[in-house]
């Protein structure tokens, strides 16, 4: 075990460094002059190398690599141009909705999606089980943002029950802030529920198809004992691979839905500095939502390791 | 145990067989009238979609001239449908097209040239996998502007690992059957391997991955349109046509529908398509997955 | 006082939609009896082993009559037939490579069985498996108990799952092929260990498989399935010395002994011609009448029971002469 986990640390800081490069070098290569994008087109030649010289954007590209990626260890992402804000500030304070919001839209899924993947892997044959089945296929389908408008249409515009939108802090009104949230882990559970929907069917078909369900049920397992007890343990491990292979569209999908329902989330600052071409502030954002993702991926197969004896003993 | 014990009805029990099979006549439809539709879009539409009108403004679907009805400016919404059609067909077929190039390239030689190869592609395709699309998105919105083109390379990007790794898993499986062993010992070199044995073998697998991966393309479109990084006018997208929609009108305004159900239906079309595909051309892996 | 047999099969049909891959067998396996089922692959033997435990795959139907510890356990429902299965009646498959649970360790699969069927404690059930295990001859039982099924070979875990059929002391125990995955060296010795634990427990014994010569040797009588039905049922010596089906003389032809196989190469090997019939289209009266060499009209008009004789055919071949 202590080798599979040194082995997927160094894949996990591999892959962080091979990410931050790449990064870099599709912003800085793709991008050109970042003292040009940023001050746009009618800007002079003369301010923008003054631009350049303050930020230390005319040094060479291997110091400026470095000195980006010391800064971010160190916890500091650099500075807004335009209002000189620590990126460090504007990200945290945006975490507070982005996170809680990720984390329950993929439990809701994985609520969803257990239940009704094992039903309608298991009763395929029955109204209930096929009609699962069309749900994912259809859910697959909805773009989040459309599950979003609908749901806020109903609960929102019609009903009233839920707002449609908007944001109050946590400290200021706790329940205010959970009924802002609401719809959107909705959106995102269910949109997420109906593809996990599909893996956990499969796998859950795949492992109760194995030998050793048989075995399970012949030394006196009844079949439901088997599933819960044998099955699902087993299943567990595919199921693993594919929600950490989902966390990226997690991601994306917690972006949209911070859109749709204006959230003044972590989205909602990076496509702000998107549109005001603010170079650093994109750059650094993103590298840290890279880490996140690349971080839980790690976690899953760590918790693969855990799942698995044949990985976890394996030399 | 016997052959039929386990396949049998393991596999009859999957899906029942008049559901899989209305699924894929469906989908066949669906994915016809829509390339249907965008080819037309090219050759007549009934209104240019971009010129407003302000003095139809807002009318509701089924209005004289106006099937569907207008937006916010008075520009028709069913030519805009057509024309977002063709942007969805052009973006998500194009994405999936050069990650379909690229990624069956790159799988082919992760199976086929040794380990030093496969750990690269295999352990770089890992760390593409873990990069949002959304993020590789924003930061080419940042960088060269947002556009159509910046789309197709953002799903490029996003789908070319994926499409590596089903590549790859397609091809080692082919390669570890006996008639490319025979082939080896015949003294066929690698690359004659591929070409003749290989490719002809995933074919399967590349066509059912490409409609997936078309379907998925539009469906990130879409979502990437709707943030305002995507397509931009005067070209037209059903995601941005939905952000459009809620900015300007509100979130109850029927023009949210209309953009929605589009996207809904085709996505869902290629998907039942693609899966019916797989039944067909690939048994192996339709007995795996779902 | 005599004991009712161990299991009594009246009459079982086992199928998928409209088709039945088992046609009506019947017998009988008295109490520490031990019974060979051998047939080609699809005759239907491994779904009859299936069909008494209870575990036919989903979509598949059973009918007729299974008797056994005084209750029907065709009608049985799951719940009380789990309660059977693992301690009145038991099961060792053919592969035990994929037949234990890869994320369990091998002690606790039998001492799971144990603590399931039997009120004793955790640390008792744990104790009683590491006996098991050390009756099964396997070194180190405390080591290995703790092992995965990963970490060790075919033959132990064979061990283990014959550990685990045995550990309730069934009455009965059904092993479907339970050496054929098995290297031809450890073969014997799991088929002795086998032979020796279901001896020792008094249990009765069905060896589904198509080695020939384990039957002879393990067996007291043996049955002949062919095409979902037993053509031929009897005491092995004399089934084998003088098959009276003309189906199981050719089975019995096409074993290699030193007899038949000519050195030079010029083997005189026997061999059944044409094919086991599908399932979907089987032949009309004998299911083996395009097979045989005897076969006359009423052979393709009428379908033999089986008689006094022990064969289900028309035209028995004759005793041979000693």
């Amino acid at each position: 075990m202590t080798l599979y986990i040194v082995r997927k640390l160094a894949f996990f800081l591999l892959a962080v460094f091979a990410a931050s490069i790449a990064i870099f070098l599709l912003i800085r290569g793709a991008g050109g002059n970042v003292a040009a994008i940023i001050l746009g087109k009618d800007a002079t030649a003369d301010a923008i190398n003054a631009l350049a010289q303050q930020y230390g954007l005319d040094r060479p590209m291997v110091v400026q690599y470095f000195d980006w990626i010391g800064n971010i260890f160190r916890g500091d992402l650099g500075r807004s141009f335009r209002t000189n804000e620590a990126v460090t500030d504007l990200v945290v304070s945006r975490l507070s909705i982005s996170i809680p919001l990720c984390v329950s839209g993929l439990l809701l899924g994985l609520l969803i999606a257990i239940p009704a993947g094992t039903y309608s892997a298991l009763n395929s044959d029955k109204p209930l089980g096929a009609l699962i089945t069309i749900l994912s296929q259809v859910g697959i389908a909805v773009p989040v943002f459309w599950a979003g408008i609908l749901l806020s249409l109903l609960f929102g515009v019609r009903l009233g029950w839920l707002p449609t939108g908007g944001w109050t802090n946590w400290s200021a009104d706790f329940w205010g802030a959970v009924r802002s949230l609401v719809l959107p882990i909705i959106s995102l559970g269910l949109i997420l529920g109906a593809s996990l929907t599909r893996y956990v069917r499969s796998a859950v078909l795949d492992v109760m198809n194995q030998d050793y369900v048989r075995t399970a049920r012949a030394t006196g397992m009844t079949r439901m004992e088997a599933l819960l007890q044998v099955g699902l343990r087993n299943a567990a491990l595919p199921i693993a691979t594919v929600v950490g292979l989902q966390i990226a569209e997690l991601i994306g999908g917690t972006v949209i839905i911070e859109t749709v329902f204006s959230l003044p989330g972590l989205s909602r600052m990076i496509l702000a500095n998107v549109a005001a071409r603010e170079v650093i502030v994109v750059q650094s954002t993103v590298m840290l939502i890279i880490i996140f993702v690349m971080f839980i991926n790690l976690i899953v197969d760590l918790l693969y390791g855990v799942l698995d004896p044949r990985v976890r003993l394996a030399r | 145990m016997s052959a039929i014990a386990t396949n049998k009805p393991a596999k009859s029990r999957r899906r029942p067989r008049w559901l899989s099979n209305t699924a894929l006549l469906l989908g066949i439809v669906i994915s016809v009238a829509f390339l249907a539709i965008a080819l037309l879009s090219a050759f007549y539409l009934p209104h240019n979609p971009n010129v407003p009108r302000i003095p139809d403004r807002l009318l509701p679907a089924g209005s004289p001239g106006y099937v569907l009805g207008t937006d916010v400016l008075g520009r028709d919404i069913l030519s805009q449908l057509m024309v977002g059609a063709r942007t969805s067909l052009l973006v998500g077929a194009g994405g999936a097209l050069i990650s379909l190039i690229i990624g069956t390239v790159a799988g082919l030689s992760a199976a086929a040239f040794g380990r030093i190869a496969d750990e690269t592609i295999s352990r770089g395709a890992d760390i593409l996998l873990s990069i949002p699309g959304i993020v590789t998105a924003l930061v080419l919105a940042a960088t060269i502007g947002s556009g159509a083109l910046t789309t197709v390379l953002a799903l490029s990007a996003f789908f070319t690992p994926s499409f590596t790794r089903v590549i790859r898993s397609a091809a080692m499986s082919v390669l570890q059957e006996d008639f490319i062993t025979a082939a080896r010992l015949y003294g066929r070199p690698t690359w004659f391997i591929l070409l003749r044995h290989i490719l002809p073998n995933v074919a399967g697998v590349i066509i059912v991955q490409f409609t997936l991966f078309f379907a998925a393309g539009i469906l990130t479109e879409a979502g990437l349109s709707y943030l305002g990084v995507g397509v931009t006018r005067p070209s037209i997208s059903w995601g941005m046509m939905l952000n459009e929609a809620q900015q300007q009108v509100g979130i109850s305004s029927p023009l949210a529908m209309w953009p929605g159900l589009a996207i809904v239906t085709v996505v869902l079309g290629l998907n039942l398509l693609g899966d019916g595909l797989r039944d067909v051309l690939d048994p192996r892996l339709s007995r795996r997955g779902a | 006082m005599t004991l009712a047999p161990a299991i009594e099969v009246h009459d079982l049909v086992v199928g998928y939609d409209a088709l039945n891959a088992v046609r009506g067998v019947s017998f009988t396996l008295p109490r520490g009896g031990r019974m060979g089922l051998v047939g080609e692959s699809g005759s239907g033997k491994s779904m009859t082993a299936l069909a008494l435990m209870g575990l036919s795959p989903t979509g598949w139907h059973a009918a007729g009559q299974v008797l056994h510890d005084g209750v029907d356990l065709i009608t049985e429902t799951d719940t009380s037939f789990s309660k059977r299965r693992g301690r009145t009646i038991s099961m060792v498959f053919q592969d035990p490579m994929s037949s234990l649970n890869p994320v369990r360790r091998v002690g606790d699969q039998i001492a799971d069985v144990i603590h399931r069927h039997s009120k004793v404690s955790r640390r008792e059930a744990m104790k009683q498996a590491l006996d098991l295990m050390v009756q099964m001859n396997m070194p180190r039982p405390e080591q290995l108990a703790r092992s995965y099924p990963h970490q060790i070979s075919g033959g132990q875990k064979q061990r283990i799952m014959i550990a685990m059929a045995l550990a309730c002391y069934p009455q009965l125990i059904i092993a479907d092929e339970p050496t054929t995955a098995l290297d031809v060296t450890v073969q014997k010795q799991v088929l002795r260990l086998l032979n020796a634990a279901a001896r020792d427990r008094n249990t009765a014994l069905l060896m589904i498989t198509h080695d020939l010569p384990v039957i002879a040797a393990m067996c007291d009588t043996v049955a002949v399935m062919y095409a979902g039905r037993i053509v031929e049922h009897g005491p092995v010596q004399e089934v084998f010395r003088s098959p009276r089906h003309h189906y199981t003389r050719g089975l019995l032809d096409s074993q290699p002994t030193m007899d038949n196989i000519a050195l030079d190469g010029s083997s005189r090997l026997g061999s059944i011609p044409g094919m086991v019939p599908p399932l979907h289209n089987l032949p009309t009266g004998c299911a083996f009448h395009p097979r045989c060499a005897a076969a006359s009209e009423k052979c393709r008009a009428e379908m033999p029971e089986l008689g006094a004789n022990g064969a289900a055919c028309w035209h028995p071949v004759k005793e041979k002469a000693e």
